[in-house]
């Protein structure tokens, strides 16, 4: 019960802490003031936009201490915040394209920030495949960690391209100007708890790529192990 | 923009179902996957 606890309290809290906010953000709040109800997609698209961003830079800083260290953990590591990355980052995506069609009139544009969005999502996506693609743990670790580091380079463009290319994607929320002051603490709380459960939901993937790990590494040595065993019982019966 | 768009709630209701759905589901599907290996490893480590 307490192992329990120990592992699903923090997630719990961050779910709980999420399920306040959207509370407030759906019920409570008043609509934006142009947008009316479809801006309620504030309060959890602009946190799933950094969450995921954010676990892409980690990615990256992971990649770059596998390459360096050539550890397991750091590429255990660099492949957690990738799947939970690209877990929110295709979210992100979904929450853009849904938000877009009321306000848009269409669910997709070619915009420089959608486009950009959608290449780091899939970029990333492509670290995933490439390490169920790829058998040997080092060779594996190597390859795609440089895939992680070339794909990281599109994070800094997602961020700055409504800045460099102005089209009708919005610039990023700001939390002091974009909300009415009595609800920023709405906002505040969703992003808290993105944060803390994006945060949580890499521990749980890292613990899981850790046992894993330790799984085949066991099982790969069984055979080694039972080769002597079998020559040495060869003389038996 | 010429107005306030009205309407939009099934969207806004989508949006925040698909965020919750997948972040209950991954949680679950990672929870479940990290518990039976690790309950395999035990009964390994009895044997």
């Amino acid at each position: 019960m307490i192992g329990k606890l120990r592992r699903y309290g923090v997630g719990v809290v961050g779910f709980v802490g999420l399920a306040v906010a959207h509370y407030f953000g759906l019920f409570v709040a008043p609509g934006e003031a142009m947008m009316g109800d479809v801006g309620r997609i504030l309060y959890i698209h602009p946190q799933t936009a950094q969450a995921s961003m954010i676990c892409f830079l980690a990615a990256f800083v992971c990649a770059v201490g596998s390459l360096w260290t050539g550890k397991s953990g750091w590429d255990d590591a660099m492949a957690s915040f990738a799947e939970v990355g690209v877990l929110l980052g295709v979210l992100l995506l979904a929450q853009g394209c849904l938000w877009a069609k009321p306000t848009w009139g269409v669910y997709w544009v070619w915009s420089p920030r959608l486009i950009t969005s959608a290449v780091m999502v899939l970029s990333f996506a492509g670290v995933l495949i490439l390490r169920r693609l790829v058998e040997d743990p080092a060779r594996r670790a190597t390859w795609s960690a440089v895939a992680a580091i070339i794909s990281a380079a599109d994070v800094p463009i997602v961020w700055f391209s409504v800045k460099w290319w102005r089209d009708q994607h919005q610039m990023q929320s700001d939390v002091a100007k974009d909300f009415a002051q009595t609800f920023a603490w709405v906002a505040h709380t969703s992003w808290f708890a993105v944060m803390l459960l994006t945060g949580w939901l890499v521990w749980l993937r890292y613990r899981l790529a850790r046992v894993e790990r330790a799984h085949l590494e066991t099982a790969a040595d069984l055979p080694a192990r039972a080769a002597p065993l079998n020559l040495d019982g060869g003389g038996e019966g | 923009m010429t107005g306030i768009i009205e309407g939009g709630w099934g969207f806004v209701a989508a949006v925040y179902l698909l965020t919750w759905g997948a972040l209950l589901g991954y949680t679950a599907w990672v929870g479940r996957r990290l518990e039976r290996l690790e309950s395999t490893t035990e009964q390994g480590n009895d044997a």
